[in-house]
């Protein structure tokens, strides 16, 4: 027993190698470390520059929030290679030892397996959901009634932005890339990520940024309360907590650049002979689309986040009028990435959905070709239409029309896979499972969002409808409805082969039917009170919006429980469910043909792709075969 | 045995390790990461630009003259430190070619001269912060000239610390003409930071 315990703990480290080593006990001394480097250098760089005060507080909290989580990642061991690396020593064949998880503990280190990290992932972004929902039933709780009843406007405030920004940064987009993270790789008939050891290092950013937000709520002084969208010059004139909010989005930012980056290398380089870009699923074409979007667009936010920090720290002019700053500049920057951004928090739920609809339906997708096609198209028109968030905000008059124009035409390659999902359901065998229960809410609840997504793509109704609840209402019904509920589709799709167990089925439809309904109940409503002119983000409201306050309140408290069924179905079935075995739902996409969970190096050897992923009732059709004799060169097909 | 998990596919884990890896591209996913890697760094880049514009040709302060009077960018230090920086993507490229070919002693004196050329536009350009006479408080100008910059700076700092490591691998025996991915790597961002700064310099010294 015990030497079985030592063997699992291998490479055992006794006496001082066990503070050196990488893991938690060298985060505890190495992280004090880089904290005085964090004091230390603004110090002796204000005292050698000889500028007054030397000691400066916001400037020290600055730089400690980028060198603080520096510290961390150099005691857990993220950057230990490329350390070995720089020294100059050889580099030494991958013993493999950081790969792959036999206990718990292996969860809670660098990990360079993809399938470790995207449970990490995922578990964690679920962590941050669930905080993020708490905050949202906190400001319910204070919205039931008119009047001040529990926060004061600025908490208020506080709890609306920090619960956009959790659920948008810390859930939404880390959790797709969770998704991907595990399932990539398998579908594409590849060991690993082309760049494992970046892979670790982008997860271990993410608890950093998402710790960072949170603690800026609970900051003296107050916490960020300039909303997730962080408007200049009202952002650089927050409280303190303000800062924690713009480094967090960098710390995600960055993970998320370098994950898109590791994706796109790896879709290109690492796919098993035969499998060329028509033959992949199209959950990996809705990432590739996906990680080009954040390649592209995600420095802009980075950018945008310097600007209005440096213009609190640095006392910058960026966007400040009285020096000659342009304060639309920011929305325009901002919006260049965020319109973008609500693509990278969809795209890839359009994927899962792919997936889903067409091993529930028994049918191939239909018009394969058109909804990756489709993906490309609202990539290349997402980049367009971004200052339809500025209508009402006092831009040039004359980009008003344009942008109306292309936000239009969004909806078109849009309505191209929404058709194309509904003819892939025509006609098939649909089994009703929690995934595709939870696919079939989203194809309709974002069907809703895209119309009054529409609406409000005219300017006319956006100038109405800005900044009421009608617009919290679209958000909802594209985010929620949309790509929670797909994320929600993944995870149950995906369970099996992630643990080998198979979810509860009847908790798994309960949870559906009770998030459905309460979401419909909660947001719904919204639509109302919008167009009545109730504003948004603001702590009070009328006397007569209170009794259907009340109802939102009352049914977002029913949506909030509805989590607990979720969460209570999946540590239930991780640990007592029923063994699934290697392909419950009889799909033909490769990471269905190993094991499940899959071998440590997913595959003995490399498959043989020699069809297309989705031709579910056609006779005798193969996607891939094992045991091939030799692999061809990639095909021409 | 309960020490730890039971793996649910007994033998998994007793593997001997990976199959041997399928690559479905002629391009090394090293360089294509750097390639994509710079396309981020130019969207970055692009922010910083964008802001600037901006504020210079949209917003049009102080009257229209850009810089605000009492404001003198130093055109012909920068233009002498841009000659500096070009002249290191030439020995960067000599460093390169050298390994290629199999010549370590050119390697290393051609990663030694591109080394001491960066450090020395990195320190030309902070005497330069120091006498230029105005500060990131003082006008929006000067807030795009020191986050343009600045931004650059930065990228150079992160160059000089990939050359840094390469000199002391190519000084420890390591490079060879089959095997020079981290040279070749390096050398690539190295250029890409020498091209931004001439797209830096025009924008911020001479328009």
């Amino acid at each position: 027993m015990t030497e079985l315990h030592e063997h699992h703990t291998a490479p055992a480290r006794t006496g001082i190698r066990r503070l050196t080593g990488p893991g938690w006990l060298r985060v505890l001394w190495v992280t004090p470390i880089f904290f005085g480097i964090g004091v230390g250098l603004p110090v002796l760089i204000r005292w050698l520059a000889h500028w007054h005060p030397v000691w400066k507080g916001s400037v020290i909290l600055t730089v400690e929030l980028v060198t603080v989580p520096l510290g961390f990642l150099v005691g857990i061991g993220g950057f230990d290679y490329w350390a070995h690396y720089a020294s100059g020593r050889p580099t030494v064949e991958d013993d493999h030892s950081s790969h792959g998880a036999k206990s718990w503990r292996d969860y809670f280190r660098v990990n360079t397996d993809h399938k470790v990290i995207g449970i990490q992932y995922v578990v964690t972004t679920i962590i941050f959901f669930c905080i993020g929902g708490l905050l949202a039933m906190l400001f319910r709780a204070e919205l039931a009634q008119p009047g001040d009843q529990y926060f004061n406007p600025q908490t208020f405030n506080v709890l609306v932005s920090n619960h956009a920004a959790l659920m948008i940064f810390l859930f939404v987009i880390p959790a797709f890339a969770g998704l991907g993270n595990y399932v990539i790789p398998l579908m594409l008939g590849a060991a690993d990520m082309a760049f494992p050891r970046l892979n670790a290092l982008s997860f271990w950013l993410l608890p950093m940024a998402g710790l960072m937000l949170v603690a800026g709520m609970v900051t003296p002084g107050g916490g960020p309360s300039a909303g997730w969208t962080c408007y200049a010059p009202l952002c650089s004139h927050q409280p303190l907590g303000q800062v924690f909010f713009n480094m967090g989005v960098q710390w995600a930012g960055a993970s998320s650049i370098m994950t898109a980056l590791n994706f796109l290398v790896t879709i290109i380089t690492m796919r098993a002979p035969g499998m060329t870009f028509w033959r992949m699923p199209l959950l990996v074409w809705a990432n590739f689309t996906t990680s080009l979007l954040v390649v592209i667009a995600t420095p802009f936010i980075a950018g945008s986040q310097f600007f209005v920090m440096f213009d609190r720290v640095l006392h910058t002019h960026f966007f400040e009028p009285g020096g000659g700053g342009y304060v639309l500049g920011y929305q325009h920057i901002f919006w260049f990435y965020s319109h973008p951004a609500v693509y990278i928090m969809m795209l890839p739920g359009f994927g899962i959905i792919s997936e889903v609809i067409a091993v529930m339906s028994r049918k191939p997708v239909f018009g394969y070709r058109l909804m990756a096609l489709s993906l490309m198209a609202i990539l290349v028109l997402g980049f367009s239409v971004w200052a339809h968030h500025m209508f009402v905000a006092g831009m040039a008059g004359w980009l008003r029309v344009p942008m109306m124009v292309t936000s239009m035409v969004i909806a078109v390659p849009t309505g191209i896979k929404i058709f194309s999902w509904l003819a892939t359901m025509w006609e098939g065998r649909i089994h009703f499972t929690t995934p595709m229960l939870f696919a079939l809410g989203f194809l309709s609840m974002f069907v809703i969002g895209g119309l009054s997504g529409i609406y409000l793509a005219s300017v006319p109704i956006d100038i109405h409808a800005s900044d009421t609840y009608f617009i919290v209402a679209h958000i909802h019904y594209v985010l929620f409805g949309g790509s929670v509920f797909t994320i929600f589709a993944g995870i149950y799709y995906w369970f099996p082969k992630m643990t080998g167990r198979m979810y509860d089925e009847r908790l798994g439809k309960l949870h559906f039917w009770l998030t459905f309904i309460g979401f419909n109940l909660t947001f719904f409503p919204m639509h109302y009170i919008g167009l009545q002119g109730m504003p948004r983000r603001v702590a009070d409201y009328a006397g007569r919006f209170a009794d259907i306050n009340l109802f939102i309140s009352i049914a977002s408290f029913g949506l909030g429980a509805s989590t607990l069924v979720f969460l209570y179905n999946m540590a239930k079935s991780w640990k007592h469910g029923e063994p699934a075995g290697g392909n419950p739902w009889r799909a033909l996409t490769l990471e269905w043909q190993v094991s499940s969970p899959p071998p440590i190096f997913n595959f003995d050897e490399i498959p043989q792709v020699v069809g297309h992923p989705y031709e579910y009732g056609v006779p005798g059709a193969k996607h891939a075969i094992f045991g091939a004799p030799k692999p061809e060169p990639v095909g021409t097909d | 045995m309960s020490s730890h998990a039971e793996p649910h596919e007994p033998g998994a884990f007793e593997h001997h390790g990976p199959p041997p890896i399928h690559y479905s591209s002629r391009v090394s996913p090293a360089v294509l990461g750097m390639f994509l890697f710079i396309a981020s760094e130019i969207m970055l880049f692009g922010a910083f630009f964008t802001v600037y514009f901006f504020d210079r040709v949209v917003n049009k302060p102080f009257n229209g003259h850009w810089p605000p009077e009492g404001f003198h960018r130093p055109v012909y230090v920068a233009l002498i430190n841009t000659l500096i920086l070009v002249s290191s993507s030439a020995t960067m490229h000599w460093a390169d070619t050298s390994i290629k070919k199999g010549n370590r002693a050119g390697l290393q004196a051609g990663l030694v001269l591109t080394l001491c050329l960066g450090a020395t536009f990195l320190a030309t350009q902070v005497i330069e912060y120091h006498r230029l006479g105005f500060a990131t408080k003082d006008t929006s100008f000067a807030s795009t000239f020191f986050g343009l910059t600045g931004l650059h700076g930065a990228h150079v700092f992160v160059g000089l610390t990939i050359l840094l490591v390469m000199t002391i691998r190519a000084f420890r025996g390591h490079f060879s003409p089959e095997h020079h991915h981290g040279v070749e790597i390096g050398g690539i961002y190295w250029h890409f930071v020498d091209v931004m700064w001439i797209v830096v310099y025009v924008t911020v010294y001479l328009l």
